[in-house]
């Protein structure tokens, strides 16, 4: 046993990284331990076939928080966001719905569609702006424990409530239709077509177990909203150099403010004495002392892998073990000899700069949903795509493409057979479904890397490959999450703490959950 | 205009009455106009065929406010209850059956047949679903606040909540507002092993809706349905004797004795507003009477674009009003039998007739798994009634021998689901296919239930619309989500029983707390009604 640290922070996922870099800056020694070659957890960029970079989780980036991107300087490590331009959407009969930067354009193409939505949209819109904003409020906030009368959360709940009623009558009416209605029924108060509806909605259902017709799935609609880029909101962009160049860039920042990094470093337990996290115990054997140990890892690792169970009060591990984090989505990505060309938009244009969706009506979401309500995956995909490479030209050789697909539904449980041998078949029907849409697809593809959510969960230790550490639903949310009464990322272990995703305010390249359990770590220091 | 009243209730459904009766009794004028020949609308019984009583819309009173029973004194005006010592009885696709007893002590033996890790749990799972019905009773009885400016007044029965709320102690409260909010499917998983207990005690989540058990929110509609249920029996479950036409009857009774005039045969063709004020209404026959209130007892989209006019509304509260989500989801099949059905499984374990005439007292329920209720809900989402659907049937006639002729019965069956909206065909085609659909269902397990059949009613979505008034045959008036509860009931910012319209209220299954027979929207109304009129 040599050195001994203020923190050990386990996992070099984004969020333990950033919690690393504020512990840091406010004078703490601290050190990151990362199982993988690689920091970055689902966050990484990896040239998993020679010459083409693939973003093998994680592929877009917009909920970033700004405080964090100004604290860290993160544009000074390499932090360059590039906008994605469009969003395509093809449909079966060989029409589309494209909407892009140009506003009068895109309402052109809704119109074509339906007149009435056209004239929704820009309401639409405004609407979700003033909510997303509205919401933002409490991705920055500790969430208060509304049983308690500790003065603190009193405090905070009566600041929760002026925010809230500040907000006037009619904000909040469409807050709590937000929180509770589906996707589907939300987006049919406002238009009619079905492509825009779909594509709309697919935002509701990304890295959850429900459909868009689920209640609930408003909400995660309204979470991909609080994206800001340069101010600007609901505006995805595309980090140069792949995801896993945004992880460098933190780790870059933490490592200026001092923070050590270890790689291939996997943790095995936390060191408990005396009701006390002292320090942590590797897979190699050695053990490393620390006054605190923050798990970045999902609730899951945090309370029944990391520690041993007889330090976890019973009704916490069975809250822990109640904690919902089914693994629903995979990702192909895709090696290319040339540019895809999208039938219903032929050739080379700013289209194949933009995401294209495989969304042409709710209903072939939902029926897509159908398939992995019962242990299958779909049939017929919901498809996410993007070209990197048509962005940043450095991800792949010249004249050649990655190509990087988001899918759903793909259930990690299941009915019949194993990932292992159902991998390909997963495969395969993404290319078949894509195919329908990019002709020449299947020619041009050099390597295909599927990665299922047990690859997810293999890789990236994330229990079920849930992206989000636990699915964002009502009864998971705030001072639910992950579970009641450990929502402060404190857990009944004293100086061990929680900064994943798995905590508040959950998934998705935010970074919150590691800054706010760094601002209540010092706050127990001080 | 005719004589003018301090109140005019539209409607005579059981809402109506209590609102009636409650505003008749603190000394009002009150005049109650009820469009059917019978009073009762959706909880009505009626001789639809010569000698059975049938219970044609609701059937259970489970959910019915005692204080509006001991307020109203309805058990001088003729209440009186059936309670089966069997509140539900499930028999299984593979020939085995669940029975739930009113008796805690014999479902958890019952349970324990399926799974003793189930049954070693079921005590707890209990308590736990007593504590949170605890605190939802109080709030069924309170006016939802405003989200803004309310006063001290408003908030008084709120603080009453709270403190329950606060009395169950952190876990239960944590558990209270984590559950609320959660899918009946995983709250389920979370306490039972067993499929087949899954099946029985978690259905009632999705009552009268058009959403699976995994749509969130279930798990609120399932603990509704709890509400007032003896600890740990199938949800509330009795019967009125008689009829639950009867409960009607006493009601109209009670309110007749503090002098409300009930019409009935009386259609109000309109609702007279003057410069944004309800001043009275008009019949369809060109009648029209004037009063201080005009209470409707319809659903809110009815009452505000049926009855006021959508073009009365500002634009902002008609888009509101029309983004109810009605969604009709549920049929009824009335049966006039010759004799009891006789259930394959019970007659495997030797328990015949008049042994088995006491598993036949409760709820019937078709519902093997919560798996084929998602499926069967699948073929509503796209527009089709379900393949494989779900029942909840009744033989209130086993207890109460008064509604058909000796040694017969009559069999009420809620069937799950059917889409107002179909994708192929109209109800009016499709209604006996749907009829054929159920009893073959339903025979899979009473082989003999074919050949006993007098008689059959089938209402689908569609009649309920025609023949009951209910907008998109949406049996709650309005579907109880957690987005159209509590303040948001009927609409966003009008949850206390107020309309836009001044003078203008509502009392309908579309306020809250919601649908069902419970009485508490009619009786909560009328505490704010009679707020207003003292002014």
């Amino acid at each position: 046993m040599s050195q001994k640290y203020d923190a050990i922070i386990i996992g070099g996922g984004h969020n333990g990284l950033i919690n690393a870099a504020y512990l840091a800056r406010a004078g703490k020694k601290v050190l990151v331990l990362e199982r993988r070659y690689l920091l970055g957890g689902a966050t990484v960029t990896e040239e998993i076939y020679p010459g083409f970079k693939y973003s093998v989780f994680s592929y877009v980036v917009s909920i970033l928080r700004p405080e964090i991107i100004r604290d860290l300087s993160l544009p000074k490590h390499g932090l360059t966001i590039l906008p994605l331009e469009s969003t395509l959407t093809p449909l079966p009969n060989g029409d589309y719905l494209y909407r892009d930067g140009d506003h009068f354009r895109t309402l052109r193409d809704i119109a074509r569609h339906s007149p009435r939505d056209a004239g929704a949209y820009d309401d639409y819109s405004r609407e979700m702006f003033f909510m997303a904003k509205a919401v933002k409020y409490m991705l920055g906030i500790i969430p208060s424990d509304p049983t308690s009368l500790n003065p603190k959360d009193l405090m905070g709940l009566a600041g929760l409530g002026k925010h809230l009623r500040s907000l006037g009558e009619e904000k909040l009416y469409t807050l709590t239709k937000l929180m509770t209605m589906s996707a589907a029924d939300f987006l049919e108060q406002w238009f009619e077509s079905d492509p825009l509806k779909a594509t709309l909605s697919a935002s509701g259902i990304i890295g959850t177990y429900l459909g868009p017709r689920s209640p609930g799935t408003a909400y995660v609609l309204l979470h991909h909203y609080m994206g800001e880029i340069d101010g600007a909101f609901r505006a995805w962009g595309f980090q140069k150099g792949g995801t896993g160049a945004i992880v460098d860039a933190i780790a870059g920042a933490a490592r200026e403010f001092g923070v050590e990094i270890r790689t291939d470093a996997g943790v095995t337990e936390v060191i408990v004495k005396n009701g006390r996290a002292t320090g942590v115990v590797m897979e190699n054997g050695d053990e490393i002392q620390a006054d605190i140990v923050v798990s970045s890892l999902d609730p899951k690792r945090t309370f029944l892998d990391l520690v041993d169970q007889k330090y976890v009060p019973d009704d916490l591990l069975t809250a822990i073990r109640n904690f919902k984090i089914r693994g629903s989505s995979a990702k192909i990505n895709m090696a290319l000899d040339a540019a895809p060309d999208v039938a219903c938009m032929p050739g080379y244009g700013p289209h194949l700069r933009g995401a294209i969706s495989i969304s042409p009506s709710l209903d072939y979401i939902e029926r897509a949903y159908d398939d992995a309500k019962y242990g299958d995956f779909s049939r017929r995909p919901y498809i996410d795509m993007i070209i990197p490479s048509m962005i940043d030209p450095d991800m792949a050789p010249p004249g050649k493409h990655v190509m990087s697909c988001f899918v759903q539904y793909a259930p990690y449980k299941l009915r019949e057979g194993t990932w292992d041998e159902k991998r390909e078949a997963l495969g395969d029907a993404v290319v078949n479904t894509l195919s329908e849409y990019i002709p020449n697809l299947k020619d041009i593809i050099l390597h295909r890397q599927v990665v299922t959510p047990l690859d997810t969960e293999r890789l990236t230790g994330l229990t079920e490959g849930n992206i989000f550490q636990g699915e964002l639903s009502l009864s998971q949310l705030f001072f639910l999450r992950p579970v009641p009464g450990y929502a402060k990322y404190r857990t009944p272990i004293k100086n061990y703490y929680q900064c994943g995703s798995g905590t508040h305010p959950g998934g998705g390249i935010t970074g919150a959950p590691g800054r706010l359990a760094a601002l209540e770590i010092l706050k127990d220091r001080s | 205009m005719a004589q003018k009243y301090d109140a005019i209730i539209i409607g005579g459904g059981h809402n109506g009455l209590v609102t009636a009766a409650c505003l008749g009794k603190a000394g009002h004028s009150v005049l109650v106009l009820e469009q059917r020949q019978i009073l009762g609308g959706a909880a009505a019984t009626e001789e639809t065929f010569p000698g059975f009583k049938m219970n044609t819309g609701a059937h259970n009173a489970g959910l019915f406010r005692s204080e509006i029973i001991a307020e109203l004194n309805l058990r001088n005006h003729g209440l009186d209850f059936v309670e089966s010592p069997v509140t539900a009885f499930a028999p299984q696709p593979d020939g085995r059956f669940l029975t739930m007893w009113r008796d805690p002590q014999k479902i958890r033996a019952e349970i324990g047949r399926f799974s003793e890790a189930d049954a070693e749990k079921f005590p707890d799972f209990v308590r736990l679903v007593t504590a949170i019905t605890g605190v939802l009773d109080d709030v069924v009885t309170s006016t939802p606040p405003k989200l803004t400016n309310n006063s001290t007044a408003e908030l008084f029965p709120w603080l009453q909540v709270g403190l329950n709320l606060k009395r169950l102690g952190k876990h239960d409260m944590m558990e209270f507002m984590r559950v609320l909010p959660m899918t009946v499917v995983e709250f389920m998983d979370e306490w039972f092993e067993s499929e087949v207990v899954q099946g029985v005690l978690g259905a009632a989540g999705v009552t009268g809706s058009l959403q699976g058990p995994q749509a969130s929110g279930t798990a609120f509609v399932m603990l509704y349905h709890y509400l007032g249920a003896a600890a740990g029996s199938f949800k509330a479950s009795r019967f009125v004797r008689g009829g639950i036409g009867q409960l009607s009857a006493a009601l109209a009774d009670a309110a007749r004795g503090y002098g409300v005039e009930i019409r009935t045969g009386a259609e109000v063709a309109q609702i007279i507003v003057d410069d944004n004020q309800a001043a009275g209404v008009m019949l369809a026959d060109g009648e029209q009477i004037s009063a201080r209130a005009v209470v409707s007892n319809a659903d809110p989209r009815r009452t505000l674009f049926g009855l006021v006019g959508a073009p009365r509304l500002e634009p902002r509260l008609m888009r509101r009003v029309r983004n109810i989500r009605f969604k009709g989801t549920t049929a009824k099949i009335n049966l006039a039998l010759s004799n009891l059905p006789r259930f394959t499984c019970l007659e495997k374990s030797k328990i015949q007739n008049p042994k088995s005439k006491i598993y036949l007292g409760g709820h019937i329920i078709i519902n093997p798994n919560l798996e084929y209720l998602e499926r069967a809900y699948d073929d509503a989402k796209y527009g089709d009634f379900s393949e494989r659907p779900y029942l909840d049937a009744v033989i209130p006639s086993v207890l109460d021998s008064s509604l058909a002729p000796d040694g017969q019965h009559v069999m009420s069956i809620t069937m799950q689901y059917a889409p107002y909206h179909l994708r192929n065909g109209t109800w009016d085609e499709q209604r006996e296919a749907l009829g054929d659909k159920v009893i073959d269902t339903l025979a899979e397990y009473a082989p003999n239930l074919k050949d006993i059949i007098l008689h059959r009613q089938v209402i689908t979505p569609l009649d309920w619309e025609r023949d009951y008034g209910l907008t998109e045959g949406g049996i709650f008036h309005g579907q109880m989500g957690l987005d159209q509860l509590l303040f948001m009931r009927p609409i966003a910012g009008y949850g206390q029983y107020r309309t836009p319209i001044d003078d203008l209220y509502l009392c309908g299954a579309g306020t809250h707390p919601g649908g069902g027979v419970t009485g508490a929207p009619g009786y909560n109304a009328a505490r704010e009604v009679l707020k207003d009129l003292k002014r």
